[in-house]
């Protein structure tokens, strides 16, 4: 992973936009529960608002009108999981001006990257004879791991408006850097109080921000599901653990929640 | 020799990826397949010693559309297995957060996926243009779903507040009259809604196989029961025994395994349709009246009027929600409060059963003492359903072929019933 979020590095701030015709958007999904998508079409009121903005070529979930031949952004759900969607991925890379992550499955490997852990003994955990339907599995990635990726809406699942300021910059263009901070700087600024002085654990201390600290509003704690930062301290978050009270290996365990396959929660563990 | 081969690849406007498959031969239907090529995820494997309280928000991910199905059946099996009891206002909540997945769900399956078929559209988009204020009010009930979904759960996918024991947050009695409003004021397009999918056409269908949901006596029941029945057979069964009633088998076409009733051998079908039928009488009236309005009575086993079905469910759904809305705003409405009870893990097993939106899902857990999971099975609607579909999928493509219809119209017509199924490929992989 690298150590800032990419963003449109490809198109050096410039959008994909051409004055002369509406940009053709494709979106296509690998290992996922499909909720990313979904969140697009939760912005009901503005869907249309945002729909207006582009040629939207290709929705298997919306509609039955085939992958076109060229187009100019891919938004990529879910985790890449197998040997085809590897390759599905590099050749939607190729034919992308832009390439929009969206969810923890794409940016982090999320969920599915929790059976990255000793990968091979999964499948024959779950099946006798694994089918021919699921192809030639490999251990879980995110995008990130195969092809450039331009732009990352973190987070299970994304926020709509998020997508939307994402999809804002593929098109119009944007040399803004996304964010590294904590979610703890979050909760200062809402002046939440802290789990941490309860004795229980979240995940707040490495984690990007962005989402608001949505979970801890509501009374729970945070999961990371925005991955940790590439500025996280996860040597001192584990001893601030240590002060409070909190258990350093229910930290770590929670920490493959959403970051089994970044390297950064395995050195020094 | 005539050879006819119908394909189509990863069909479009359902939650997943599928493929089907019909070989037709000198006017004999030879092969049906419903090849699910879903990426599987095997969950199962990966909640193998992670600690309870984890297992629920994993869980959820399952599936977007129905991920809060899947976190109450998950809290549900946790709480058979350490013997905890929630309070009746968590029970209430938990209840609200099923029916509003119900409302995106249906709305969403009606609409955005099913409808197309009928209006001859590839996509929902082209009606904001042809009918605005249909498009306006379908993505409306949506809508509505949504926001029931985030006042109870804290946000419209993958709920936020429902944990072991209880709920982390809980909105103000103001916020539930607000909502139980706006339920109520979406009656009359829901109403509309069943008669605009009464209009549409459908080949005459006699579902294969049975048909299983939920049974709890005077109750429509969705998270309240933990008694199964097969509709056509007759024989009912506890969520405990899951297992022995139903077998579920792998097929080299499919990563999602099949299901079939144990003792029998034969396929089934679950989901709305299966409810209506299991349990008619307990429907609201309104929503009865709306039924047998649109000719749907029990029995009824024509597995394309699941889409009425659906439709028939969102007016239920909306007056048992505004009820319940208003009763948690009654400050003696239900007993205690929802804050999460006191959790004390222990060594045991427990089922979770609920009615997702599209049909029975079970979560069978089993934890050591340390409340750490040891074996985990998630049965999901959608692989109970696709041996059932693909025995439909046969009886249709056999009617259409004796009817002489080409093979363009076959593969419409089995992209329709594919849809009406609302299968969810994502679910049914997990």
């Amino acid at each position: 992973m690298s150590e800032t979020y990419p963003q449109g590095r490809r198109l050096n701030g410039k959008g994909v936009r051409d004055r002369n015709r509406p940009v053709r958007v494709v979106v296509a999904s690998f290992a996922s529960c499909f909720g990313c998508q979904l969140q697009i079409t939760n912005m009901e009121q503005h869907l249309m608002d945002v729909l207006g903005q582009i040629d939207l070529s290709y929705w298997q979930l919306t509609s039955s009108e085939p992958m076109p031949e060229s187009f100019d952004v891919a938004v990529v759900e879910g985790a890449v999981t197998t040997e085809e969607a590897e390759k599905q991925l590099r050749e939607l890379r190729d034919r992308a001006k832009a390439l929009i992550a969206i969810g923890a499955c794409a940016t982090t490997a999320g969920i599915p990257g929790i059976a990255a852990k000793s990968f091979y003994e999964h499948p024959s955990a779950v099946y006798e004879h694994v089918p021919q339907a699921c192809g030639a599995m490999i251990s879980p990635r995110p995008l990130s791991a195969i092809v450039d990726v331009d732009f990352e809406v973190r987070c299970c699942p994304v926020d709509p408006y998020d997508f939307t300021i994402m999809l804002q910059r593929a098109l119009y263009g944007s040399n803004k850097l996304a964010t590294t901070r904590m979610l703890c700087s979050d909760c200062k600024r809402n002046e939440t109080s802290c789990f941490f002085g309860e004795g229980q654990l979240c995940m707040g201390l490495v984690t990007s921000a962005g989402c608001g600290a949505r979970c801890v509003n509501l009374g729970r704690p945070c999961q990371g599901c925005a991955g940790i930062s590439p500025h996280a301290n996860l040597a001192s978050a584990r001893k601030s653990c240590e002060r409070y009270g909190v258990s350093v290996s229910d930290f770590d365990e929670k920490l493959e929640l959403f970051n089994q396959t970044n390297q950064a929660t395995h050195e020094a563990e | 020799m005539a050879k006819t081969a119908i394909s189509v690849d990863h069909i479009a406007r359902v939650e997943g990826h599928g493929n089907v498959h019909v070989v037709i031969e000198d006017g004999e239907v030879k092969t049906v397949e419903m090849n699910v090529v879903e990426p599987a995820r095997l969950f199962e494997s990966m909640v193998k010693g992670r600690s309870f309280d984890d297992v629920p928000y994993i869980a959820s991910r399952i599936c977007g559309i129905c991920s809060s199905s899947h976190v109450v059946t998950d809290l549900l099996a946790i709480e058979q297995a350490f013997g905890i009891k929630v309070t009746d206002r968590t029970q209430a909540l938990r209840e609200l957060l099923v029916y509003g997945s119900y409302l995106q769900n249906h709305a969403t399956h009606l609409f955005v996926f099913a409808a197309p078929d009928f209006l001859g559209t590839s996509s929902i988009f082209p009606l904001s243009e042809t009918d605005p204020d249909l498009f306006e009010k379908a993505l409306g009930i949506k809508a509505l779903g949504n926001e029931l979904c985030t006042r109870i759960g804290g946000r419209s996918v993958h709920p936020i507040t429902a944990v072991v024991g209880g709920f982390t947050s809980e909105i103000s009695a103001d916020e539930y009259l607000m909502l139980a409003n706006k339920l109520e004021a979406a009656l009359p397009f829901a109403l509309q809604t069943v008669d605009l999918f009464r209009t549409f056409q459908f080949p005459v269908l006699e579902t294969a196989g049975d048909m299983l949901a939920m049974v709890q006596a005077d109750a429509y029941p969705v998270c309240t029961s933990s008694e199964a029945s097969f509709v056509r057979s007759g024989q009912v069964f506890a969520a405990q025994d899951v297992e022995q009633a139903v077998e579920e088998y792998e097929v080299p076409h499919s990563a999602a395994l099949l299901a079939r009733v144990r003792a029998t051998g034969s396929s089934f079908f679950t989901g709305a349709l299966a409810r209506i039928n299991a349990s008619w009488d307990n429907l609201s009236k309104e929503a009865r009246v709306a039924a047998a309005k649109a000719g749907l009575r029990p029995p009824e086993y024509n597995t394309f009027t699941n889409n009425i079905a659906q439709a028939i469910e969102i007016v239920d759904v909306l007056i048992r929600c505004s009820a319940l809305c208003r009763k948690l705003a009654e400050a003696d409405g239900f007993e205690g409060s929802s804050a999460p009870v006191q959790v004390v893990a222990r060594a045991g097993r427990g089922v979770g059963y609920t009615e997702a939106p599209r049909g029975a899902l079970f979560h069978d857990l089993t934890f050591d003492e340390d409340g750490r999971v040891l074996q985990a099975s998630i049965i999901t609607p959608t692989s109970l359903n696709v041996a059932n579909l693909e025995a439909d999928m046969r009886v249709l493509a056999e009617q259409l072929v004796a009817d002489g219809q080409d093979a363009d119209t076959i593969r419409l017509e089995i992209e329709k019933l594919v849809r009406a199924y609302d299968p969810c490929l994502s679910c049914s992989v997990h």
